[in-house]
Formats: structure tokens, C-alpha cells, sequence
């Protein structure tokens, strides 16, 4: 209810409305006379009735500022090239910082006048068009003579093509299609006073009909060249490096095929697509239903390759023995979780009967139970060796291992020993074989920091300032196997020498105790008994 | 995946190898190019990260579960876990700070491998640190002020447990050539391969020589002492 009517009926505010009461007066306080009053007749809520026809005159009438002021304006275009001799008009709105009156007005209209006449300063500073920075030029590799011998030599391309070509992608701003249009190299004759003699015609060179892949594969070739001669890959940037590696890549005979390619596409009537659609559809459904068809196959296998058993099975041919038999083996099959039989196909031979009645726990005592649990686990075994030796490739179906069912199993060695990689194998997943292994995680560097920890702290001094001398980094910066193998060799190397110096060091001494001491019997014995002791070593050292 | 029973046999005899980078990146605080964040104390300088990686940003989380990274104990809640990102994305922690400290970073490696952690240690660089004019040149070109500090390293998992953790099934080839922002390839192995086997030559070279002098000091030695026997006896 508005306040008018409160004052009216004599209602005490109560306390929180007119806090509400204002925020849903804010939005009101802008209309006026008439509407104002229609409006707060509806007190707090706001009746539907939206005085909203005033809101198009007001604006128009509303913003009382003074229209915007446009003036015509002489500029130049530096992109023309013609260092401003051609000058245009065109109108400008005018800066606010011109704070001239009313009379500039007349001042802009009769501006087309005025520069007839040349008499104003504004005519000595045509502005330069704003379009004029779109006049990009194409940066083309520059190089000189003994670069372009070096680096660019091409039998297909003389350097006088080559020029021409970087002529024609600087002039037509790398538009291919179009260089490719204006492209008419003709190689130059031999000189003119060859002429004479010969006959004209035959001495005309026949222009070599460039593709635009021809010119575009060459033009790249030179730009990646000139890229790399003036800056090592190494040294480049990340964007340089991706631009660098684009035109170093560029493959002349894929974008020949691309192009082939998109054309065929484009070209192919409505129905053909329809029909290209539908047959890859089929193509679809045909790859999902083999793989759906070998995987039904090979069960089929599995069930066909049922394990031989050299042992008696007279007594599972009647009806109980079969039942003790199933009971036995499903048995068994609950403890195990039900491996998957899917998979492996390599049948069984006699000999892993054997080896499965082997791994079986009962199979000493010749009691007829005995024995037919002993058949039974022979029988579980063969299963069991089945999804064991899936891992060999028994079918080419099967040579790929599935590896998700490979981790579900818990094999033994055996398991492993099978699971065969070639040598390549080996270096892509980064395994080798070792004789002496401490297991467990280790890092490869840590063998490096114990041949360190190995020796004194004199000799590690000694050995690191060895290494610094021969610009050995401190930490090898790339510790792979065959790089610690090569720094385990000159660990070698140096610490044979750090002793052999030792050696030197101690025999230098004995010579100048021997000097200082000339005939002394008793330096002599002592010196002897330390000679031994360093040849001792040396001749040890030599063995290495 | 449920561990293997009783935790498995070892597979005798081999070694598997995954290479890993790890190491730290620090940038100081510039208004320009790395403005300081509302928050951080004044007198703090760099911002920094530690990370554990793969080489060439491949998935390492197969058989790395967790890392932890032990900073400075100055540093509000020091220890700090990272579990696994996900593949492709470095395991890692952001800070800022004015000083240089040992981190220690302690590996945990995927239950199915059932290895004990391992640790490893990590000097952190703010400071950009030069042998000679070339290296110093080398850092200036890199321009954007970073301070990089990376090793490369090979996990080793030596006789691992039967499953070997699905480990086998992912490559651990190391990329051909170098990358911007990836200097670690075929390329540097290459490279340093060549520098030590030229260092060996040039000891193997030094021994040599070492060895002649050697025995001719020797023999000099004998012969002096022959002489002063020969003299002695003489006395």
C-alpha cells in the first residue's frame, strides 16, 4: 500500500515494510506525473499496466548533447607505395579535443573549398589510412651465393629458378594458387653470340611445367634451410621450432594425394555417397561380427581340444563315477575363481599329463580313490597348463597376448619363462636379463653414487677433480643403461690412474729419500720392504 | 586389481626400466611476467615447482601411485602427498620462497608391484648457476627467466613379483630427438655416450704414458739403489 493511502487511513508503519517497500520503489522513482500516480495506486505490488510509450520519445528528446560533428579529412595510403602523391578525402568524425565553436562547423563543410585554395596547415599532414597496416609484407628467405651453394643446391632447381621463385612468392604475398598461375620461368638460352651460328628455334629451352606442390615443396625447402642455417633447431623457440619442423616435413607427393583425394571426394555424385556411406557401414558391422565369430570360434577349439589322459578312465564311464568326477572338478573350480578357459589353445601332450599328475598333491598311493582324484587333478592340470601356456603364441590368432587376462593370473615361473620377448620387445619395454640382482626398486644412478661411496674421501676428491678437468658433468645428465655402462668403463680408467699416480708419487718419493741418503744401509732396507709393497701393486693393477 | 597372493615369487634374473624426470622449475617474481599473487609474503622471490614426471609427459601413474614431497620444514604443512593425476599430467607441488633446501621426494609405487617405497633427493635451484661464459650464455638465450633443474632418472624394478604390474605392457622407449622444453632423448644419450668414451681415451691415454714413466722411475730407482748396496759394500 502506497504511503499516501497509509496517511490516509491513518496506518502506523510497521516495522520492516519500508525497508521491502524500497526496494520495489527504485525502479519506479523515474516515472512521472500521471503514470506515477496510476502507478502507486497499486501500493506493493506493482500493477501489470507498463508505461513504456514514453521510453521512445523520451531518448530521442532526452540526451540533450549536441550532435556528433563529422568532418572530411585528407589522408594518404602508405601502402600505395606512391609516398603520399595521391591524396583522398573521406569523412572523419571529428576529435573531441577540437575545441572549437559552433563556426568550425562551417569550417568542415566548407573544407573541400578550402584545400582547393591549399592555404590551411592541416593540408601539410594528410593522416595515413588505418587500412594501410593490412599491407602486410611477406618476409622471404634472403641468401647469399655462398649459402645457396652450400645448403640449397637442387638438381631440379637451378638458383636462378630459385630466385625467380622467391621473386614471385614475395610479389603475390605467398598466395599459391595464384603463383602457381603466374609461374612462367623461362631458363635462360645460352648467351646470344651462340645464337648466330645455330638455328633459332632449337636453342629455345623448353619451360619445365612446375606443379604448385613442385614450387611449394622447393619454396619450403629453402625456408626451412635458410631457417636452420641462421638459427640451430636447438636454439629456436617453441613457435619457430613447430614452423621450422612444418616446412621441413612438408611431403610434396601426400598433399598431391590429399588434393587427389578431396578432388575425387567433391566429385562423386549424390548417389555414390550414399552408396560410399553405407558400404562403410557394412564394413563396420562385418569387423564387429568376426571378431565375435573368431572369439565363438575358439571356444569352439577349446572344448574340441579336450586334455588326453594315458591313465584308465574306465571308472568315470558309468554314471556315478562321471558325478564324482564333475563333483571334483567343480571343486576345483571354485578354489581357482573360475579362470578364464577362453583363451589358449596349445593342447597338451602326454608328457604334461605326466608333469600335471606331478603337481597334483596325491599321486603316490595305487588306491582306487587315490587314483581317481589323482585323474581328476591330472585333468584340472591340463586346464590349468592350458591358461598357463596361452601366453605362446600357439595360433595366429592367438598371438597377441591379452594382457588383461595374463594379469589376472597368478602363474609360476614357468609362467614367465614362457612369455618369450624378442630383443626389440626387450628395449621397448625396457627389460634385461642380469645374473646377480638385488631385488626390489632401485634408481639407475644410485650404482653410480656407490662407485663413489665405494672409495675414500682423498680418492673421491682426487677422481671428482679428475672428471671436472675432463669436462665430465658432475651428475651424468642422461644415466641409461648403456650410458652408465660407458661411465662405469672410464670409472675404470680413473681410478687406475688415481693409483697409478699414487704409485708414481710413492716411487718419486723413494728416489729422493734414496738421493738424500746416499749409502745409508738402513734407508735402504726400509725403502726396499715399501718398493715391494708399491710393485705389488702395480703388477695387481696391470691384471685389470 | 587384488595384490598377488602372498605377495608372489620374484621373477629371477630381470630388470625392468622406466624412465622418469623429476626435478624443479623456478621463475622469480617479476610485476611483468610473474606477478606475485595476493597472499604471498613480501619477502618471498621465486615461484617454484618440484615435479615428478615421465619423459616426454607419458603416463607414469601404471606403476607410480603416489609421490610425497618433504619441503622445507618452514614451510606451512611441509609434507605434502600428491596422488596419482591423471596420465600425462606430472605429479607435482607449487610454492613460493626466497630460500634453496634439499626436497625430498619419496616414491610409492603401484599395489599390484608390491615394492617398498623409495627416496630420492632434490636440491632446489632459484638461482641460475653457470661454469663458464658459454653455459651462461645458454641461460640467457633460454630468456624467460625460468631456472631449471631436472634429472633424469631410470627406475629400476629389479626382480620383480610374477605380475610384474602390467608394467611389461607399456613401452619405456625414450623420445628420438630433442624438443623445446624437452631435452632429454636418444640425442643427449648419444651425445654424453661419445663425451665419457672420449674422456676414457684421454685417461686410457694418460695411464699409458703414466705407466712408461713409471717403470722408468723404477728402474731408476733400482739401479740407484744397486749403486748405494754397491757403495755400502764398498764402505
Amino acid at each position: 500500500m502506497s504511503l499516501d493511502v497509509r496517511e490516509v487511513l491513518n496506518i502506523p508503519d510497521s516495522g520492516p515494510r519500508p525497508a521491502k517497500k524500497q526496494k520495489t520503489a527504485a525502479p519506479r522513482t523515474n516515472l512521472k506525473g500521471l503514470a506515477r500516480e496510476v502507478q502507486s495506486l497499486g501500493g506493493d505490488n506493482p500493477i501489470a499496466i507498463v508505461p513504456e510509450v514514453s521510453v521512445f520519445k523520451k531518448r530521442r528528446f532526452g540526451s540533450r548533447k549536441p550532435a556528433a560533428k563529422w568532418e572530411l579529412r585528407r589522408f594518404t595510403n602508405s601502402a600505395r607505395g606512391d609516398s603520399g602523391a595521391l591524396v583522398l578525402q573521406h569523412w572523419r568524425r571529428m576529435h573531441e579535443d577540437v575545441s572549437h565553436s559552433e563556426d568550425q562547423m562551417q569550417d568542415v563543410l566548407s573544407q573541400a573549398d578550402q584545400s582547393a585554395e591549399g592555404g590551411q596547415e592541416k593540408i601539410e599532414a594528410p593522416e595515413d589510412s588505418t587500412f594501410a597496416k593490412f599491407n602486410v609484407q611477406v618476409v622471404v628467405p634472403q641468401y647469399s651465393e655462398d649459402q645457396y651453394n652450400s645448403n640449397l643446391q637442387n638438381d631440379d632447381w637451378t638458383k636462378d629458378e630459385t630466385d625467380y621463385l622467391l621473386e614471385m612468392v614475395k610479389e603475390l604475398d605467398l598466395r599459391w594458387p595464384v603463383i602457381w598461375d603466374r609461374y612462367e620461368y623461362l631458363p635462360k638460352g645460352p648467351p646470344a653470340g651462340d645464337l648466330d651460328g645455330a638455328d633459332n628455334t632449337a636453342v629455345i629451352p623448353v619451360p619445365k611445367s612446375r606443379t604448385m606442390e613442385d614450387l611449394k615443396a622447393r619454396y619450403y625447402e629453402v625456408a626451412a634451410k635458410m631457417m636452420a642455417v641462421q638459427k640451430p633447431a636447438q636454439y629456436m623457440t617453441k613457435p619457430e621450432f613447430d614452423l621450422y619442423e612444418m616446412m621441413a616435413n612438408f611431403d610434396a607427393d601426400e598433399e598431391r594425394k590429399r588434393k587427389e583425394f578431396a578432388i575425387n571426394t567433391m566429385g562423386r555424385s549424390k548417389d555414390e555417397a550414399r552408396e560410399e556411406e553405407s558400404l562403410l557401414l557394412e564394413i563396420k558391422r562385418i569387423l564387429a561380427r568376426t571378431e565375435r565369430f573368431t572369439e565363438e570360434r575358439r571356444e569352439l577349439y577349446q572344448r574340441l581340444d579336450y586334455p588326453h589322459t594315458d591313465q584308465d578312465i574306465s571308472i568315470y564311464k558309468s554314471s556315478q563315477g562321471l558325478q564324482t568326477l564333475l563333483q571334483t572338478l567343480m571343486n576345483v573350480d571354485k578354489s581357482k575363481k573360475r579362470k578364464s578357459l577362453a583363451e589358449g589353445v596349445a593342447g597338451p601332450t602326454p608328457t604334461s599329463a605326466g608333469f600335471a599328475a606331478g603337481q597334483a598333491p596325491h599321486q603316490s598311493s595305487d588306491g582306487p580313490g587315490n587314483r581317481r582324484e589323482s585323474i581328476a587333478a591330472s585333468a584340472t592340470g591340463h586346464l590349468r597348463r592350458d591358461s598357463l601356456v596361452s601366453a605362446t603364441p600357439a595360433t595366429p590368432a592367438d598371438a597377441t597376448p591379452t594382457s588383461a587376462a595374463d594379469k589376472k593370473k597368478k602363474g609360476n615361473a614357468a609362467q614367465f619363462e614362457r612369455r618369450k620377448l624378442s630383443e626389440q620387445e626387450e628395449t621397448i619395454y625396457g627389460v634385461s636379463h642380469h645374473d646377480r640382482l638385488t631385488s626390489g626398486p632401485t634408481f639407475r644412478y644410485e650404482k653410480i653414487n656407490k662407485l663413489y661411496s665405494h672409495k675414500s674421501g682423498q680418492q673421491q676428491l682426487r677422481i671428482t677433480n679428475l672428471l671436472t678437468e675432463l669436462d665430465v658433468p658432475s651428475r651424468l645428465i642422461m644415466p641409461t643403461a648403456a650410458v652408465t655402462s660407458q661411465f662405469e668403463l672410464l670409472w675404470a680408467a680413473v681410478t687406475t690412474l688415481v693409483d697409478l699416480r699414487k704409485v708414481s708419487d710413492k716411487v718419486d718419493a723413494e728416489i729422493k729419500l734414496e738421493e738424500a741418503l746416499p749409502g745409508s744401509s738402513g734407508a735402504h732396507k726400509r725403502s726396499a720392504s715399501v718398493m715391494s709393497a708399491t710393485s705389488d701393486k702395480s703388477s695387481k693393477r696391470q691384471k685389470k | 586389481m587384488a595384490p598377488p597372493s602372498g605377495a608372489g615369487k620374484r621373477v629371477k634374473g630381470i630388470q625392468i626400466a622406466r624412465p622418469f624426470i623429476y626435478g624443479t622449475t623456478a621463475r622469480p617474481f617479476d610485476p611483468k611476467t610473474n606477478p606475485k599473487p595476493a597472499g604471498v609474503p613480501d619477502d618471498h622471490t621465486h615461484s617454484w615447482t618440484v615435479f615428478v614426471k615421465g619423459i616426454d609427459d607419458t603416463d607414469i601413474t601404471y606403476w607410480l601411485r603416489r609421490v610425497q614431497f618433504k619441503l622445507h620444514e618452514s614451510i606451512p604443512n611441509h609434507v605434502r602427498m600428491v596422488e596419482a593425476p591423471e596420465p600425462g599430467k606430472p605429479f607435482e607441488v607449487h610454492e613460493t620462497g626466497w630460500g634453496e633446501f634439499e626436497i625430498t621426494i619419496k616414491l610409492y609405487y603401484a599395489t599390484e608391484s608390491s615394492e617398498k617405497p623409495q627416496t630420492l633427493y632434490h636440491f632446489l635451484k632459484l638461482h641460475p648457476f653457470a661454469r663458464n661464459e658459454e653455459e651462461k650464455e645458454a641461460l640467457a638465450r633460454n630468456g624467460n627467466g625460468e631456472v631449471i633443474s631436472w634429472t633424469y632418472e631410470e627406475q629400476l624394478f629389479n626382480e620383480p613379483f610374477e605380475p610384474e604390474g602390467g608394467v611389461l605392457e607399456r613401452s619405456a622407449m625414450i623420445p628420438l630427438a630433442n624438443r623445446p622444453g624437452q631435452p632429454f632423448s636418444r640425442e643427449t644419450e648419444l651425445l654424453e655416450i661419445k663425451k665419457l668414451r672420449d674422456a676414457q681415451a684421454k685417461i686410457q691415454d694418460m695411464v699409458e704414458k703414466l705407466q712408461v714413466e713409471l717403470k722408468e722411475k723404477e728402474e731408476r730407482l733400482r739401479v740407484m739403489r744397486a749403486e748405494a748396496v754397491a757403495a755400502g759394500g764398498k764402505a
